[in-house]
């Protein structure tokens, strides 16, 4: 024991090796991630980014000069204007006057690279625990090293899926995409019906705004109110109000029938409390959304709360005959509408 | 030539077309075929089936179910519960155990030696093939098969009770805020037992991420070869601090805080997992708490005593032959007049100790790297070699269970060993690498080199950092 470091510095070099290892270990932040960060912007990257990015502005009728994409790939607009030469050198783009234009070979090199992006937000949405705020900054990294044969065998794997989870659709291996449909949310009039078909995903503070408004794919929305550049409706069963510039990042299609106004959500259900399935919120998806359908989470069904655990999350409901465990995570995203006693 | 062409052409057409239709489907095709299945299905049952009242035994199982989850009583009846089995197990386990000891090291053993004497068989041959090879298995099958035994059927038999899911509905909400799934409860329980078996249990988790986490920290569930350490060591050492009314139930005590400690490091990790490298939010959970069953006993019997106690035993002992000839060949082979075994106990020494332990555990842990069943005959026999005690076991590089247990503690003093090291030893016996059993197991269960390096060498990282810590901070305080 005497020939032994002293133990107060004993414990100081080991609290230092501690937070030296965090500090080359620790995600996000640590020496090793900020490396593996810096690698990413490579030549090939700028090259297939700008390609999309004529591509989107292309299919949605959008101007697209030399300072949007400057902004868009974050670059000066001297480096932008050096990329597109080189562009236009490889046959990809074509120049007339101050705008740009896709050829073809550039047109078919965007959509694959489209493709592979949202097959991968798709498969994280589906697949993966990942979080919505993470899919689209890791399909970005993603869609430039992922080859063509290992993202048609993803999209084997989770069912070949012709929209990603925000709604946009998935071109084919061959690079047929449809016609852009539906409109902005900031047109529609009062009175309107509408699904959302599509969440634009940047820039992300308004993503996050919206994601946090329970604004997915697949959510009904009503219009009630339209004026001085703010948009009043509802959906969820919740009032919302969005500033035009919030609401152009919505896309929407016209429906036809009334929209379900009045419903409860399963969480709220008092123990011994009976209630019918109206339906699950659409940010419920992938797996999770088909196991709780094939339990017979299904617009009609009935449940009842039974049990709550000991620790008061999960509660247990009595479906179809069955007692389930839901979390209460997911029982917020499932509509329901009480039953009273004795109808 | 061209009609094949042809149909080739009408074919991608046709395909294209589909694609094409999918797209005009929308998002939500799924759901709406869903729906009208069930739809149909409600009509034609509301049209035809009569329901009368709820199902036999629901009355009764919803009271049930109203003691074991309530909010008071829940977590005691879990933890009694537990509790109940785990001192079936220990306490049962032992006097087939000694049988089977007896039978395989003082019968057995001792007329393989003369066999082996009798048809001249070189001494080297022998020392490799019976003190080592056989030496090793006997011990295992005799520590390791009792207790599985007894604890497999009583696991399976409260499966099959219906009380486990209820374990998970209890515990599911630690699991949800360590980012892990539900049902990692029954695999860290499984785990227990064993932790290959655990690991073969986390199929039960269809989330590819939580998965993973779950297979990583099932090894921070004590597994049933480390019990034994934990018994003898608190026994020998933490119990003897007490007086003599209150060794057996402080012993005790500390063993099941090291198992409880045990489960916070699993929900500790894998919160730390679910923020780093296996990021992600903790998927649906929805679990089945199906109606009570009286368990059908001769059928679980037999499958737990097959398909888990008999193939789990089977790989340890495939493991445990080669440690022991490895054992006996350390002890045996000289160089430069002392055994390998000492030298490297020699070098690593004053590593060790600035971890709390010393040499002899160290070795010991590589050397049981196939069964952690034999750390502790381990180490007695490398401190007989490594301190010159005459008159102990049977003879260089042979494992042995002593017959008493001052004899074992004085050994260990001899050895140099205080509560301090007896205290590490527990937490390093917790937080350590998993047995070969394991790390085979978790390799084919994930097929990736990557996920098996971390699951060896994390805990082992954890459990150095903590003796680390408590033997520095026990030096600065205690000194």
């Amino acid at each position: 024991m005497s020939n032994m470091i002293n133990p107060a510095w004993a414990l100081l070099i080991g609290v230092a090796t501690l937070i030296f290892i965090g500090f080359i270990f620790w995600p996000n932040i640590g020496l090793i991630s900020i490396l593996l960060r810096s690698r990413h912007n490579t030549h090939r990257e700028q090259v297939e980014d700008a390609l999309k990015f004529l591509f989107d502005c292309e299919y949605k009728n959008i101007f697209c000069g030399l300072q949007s994409i400057a902004s868009n790939l974050d670059i000066s607009e001297e480096k932008a204007a050096r990329l597109l030469g080189h562009l236009t050198s490889m046959g990809l783009i074509a120049v007339h006057g101050d705008t740009f234009s896709l050829t073809d070979s550039g047109r078919s090199y965007a959509l694959q690279v489209i493709r592979l992006h949202r097959i991968w937000e798709k498969y994280l949405a589906d697949v993966t625990g990942a979080g919505h705020l993470e899919w689209h900054e890791a399909a970005d990294q993603k869609e430039h090293r992922l080859s063509i044969e290992e993202a048609d065998r993803l999209a084997a794997q989770i069912g070949n899926p012709v929209f990603d989870p925000h709604g946009d659709p998935i071109p084919s291996s061959t690079g047929e995409i449809p016609e852009h449909t539906g409109q902005p949310l900031s047109a529609l009039k009062v009175g309107d019906t509408g699904r959302i078909v599509h969440v634009e995903d940047e820039p992300k503070v308004i993503y996050a705004q919206l994601m946090a408004l329970g604004l997915y794919p697949g959510t009904q929305l009503h219009v009630i109110e339209s004026a001085d550049g703010k948009i009043k409706f509802i959906a969820n069963n919740e009032e919302c109000l969005l500033t035009s510039h919030f609401a152009s990042a919505v896309t929407v299609v016209l429906i036809p029938h009334e929209i379900q106004v009045n419903y409860a959500l399963l969480s709220s259900l008092k123990l011994g409390e009976k209630a019918e399935i109206k339906g699950i919120s659409p940010s419920c998806r992938g797996q999770q959304r088909r196991r709780l359908m094939d339990l017979g989470i299904i617009p009609g069904t009935l449940v009842t709360a039974e049990l709550k655990s000991a620790s008061g999350d999960p509660v247990a409901y009595r479906i179809l005959g069955a007692n389930i465990a839901i979390r209460k995570k997911q029982a917020d995203h499932i509509f329901v509408n009480r039953v009273i006693a004795g109808q | 030539m061209a009609a094949s062409n042809n149909t080739e052409k009408e074919e991608e057409a046709i395909l294209s077309l589909a694609n094409k239709l999918r797209w005009d489907l929308g998002v939500d095709l799924h759901d709406i075929v869903i729906e009208s299945i069930y739809e149909d299905a409600t009509r034609i049952a509301r049209k035809t089936v009569e329901i009368k009242g709820e199902q036999r035994g629901y009355y009764l199982d919803k009271s049930i179910d109203k003691i074991v989850t309530s909010r008071l009583l829940g977590f005691p009846i879990m933890f009694l519960v537990l509790a109940v089995v785990f001192w079936i197990t220990i306490a049962g386990a032992n006097y087939p155990s000694r049988l089977l000891s007896g039978l395989f090291l003082d019968t057995i053993h001792p007329f393989l030696k003369g066999f082996a004497a009798n048809i001249g068989m070189p001494h080297w041959l022998t020392g490799v093939l019976v003190d080592g090879a056989y030496i090793s298995v006997a011990w295992v099958v005799s520590v390791m098969l009792p207790p599985m035994a007894i604890f497999f059927p009583l696991f399976t038999l409260l499966e099959d009770l219906g009380y486990l899911p209820r374990v998970a509905f209890n515990m599911d909400s630690l699991f949800r805020k360590a980012g892990a799934h539900g049902k990692q409860a029954l695999t860290l329980s499984m785990g227990f037992g064993c932790n290959a078996a655990g690991v073969i249990a986390t199929r039960i988790i269809d989330s590819p991420r939580e998965r993973l986490v779950a297979i990583i920290t099932n090894n921070f569930s004590l597994c049933n070869g480390r019990w034994p350490t934990q018994i003898l060591i608190a026994t020998l050492f933490i119990g003897s601090a007490a007086s003599p009314h209150w060794a057996g139930i402080l012993s005790a005590g500390a063993v099941v805080g090291i198992a409880v400690l045990g489960i916070f490091f699993s929900l500790v990790v894998s919160w730390g997992l679910s923020k780093s490298i296996l990021k992600g939010e903790a998927s649906a959970f929805s679990l089945e708490l199906p109606p009570y069953r009286p368990p059908r006993i001769l059928k679980t019997l037999y499958t737990s005593l097959i398909d888990r106690s008999v193939f789990v035993l089977w790989r340890a002992i495939i493991f445990a032959a080669p440690a022991g000839v490895v054992i006996w060949l350390l002890a045996n082979i000289q160089v430069s007049g002392s055994s390998l075994a000492e030298h490297f106990i020699h070098w690593a020494n004053p590593f060790a100790l600035l971890f709390g332990l010393n040499g002899v555990i160290l070795l010991a842990y590589i050397i049981a790297i196939p069964a952690n069943e034999i750390v502790i005959p381990t180490i007695l026999m490398l401190t007989v070699v490594s301190t010159g005690i005459i008159g102990m076991g049977e003879g260089a590089g042979v494992l042995f269970q002593s017959g008493s247990l001052a004899d074992i503690k004085d050994i260990l003093q001899a050895g140099g060993w205080t509560l301090m090291t007896a205290v590490n030893l527990m937490l390093f016996s917790l937080l350590h690498n998993p047995c070969s059993t394991t790390i085979y197991t978790i390799y084919k269960e994930t097929n990736s080199l990557k996920w098996t390096l971390v699951s060896t060498f994390l805990p082992v990282a954890i459990g150095l950092t903590v003796c680390f810590f408590v033997t520095q901070l026990w030096r600065l305080f205690m000194l």
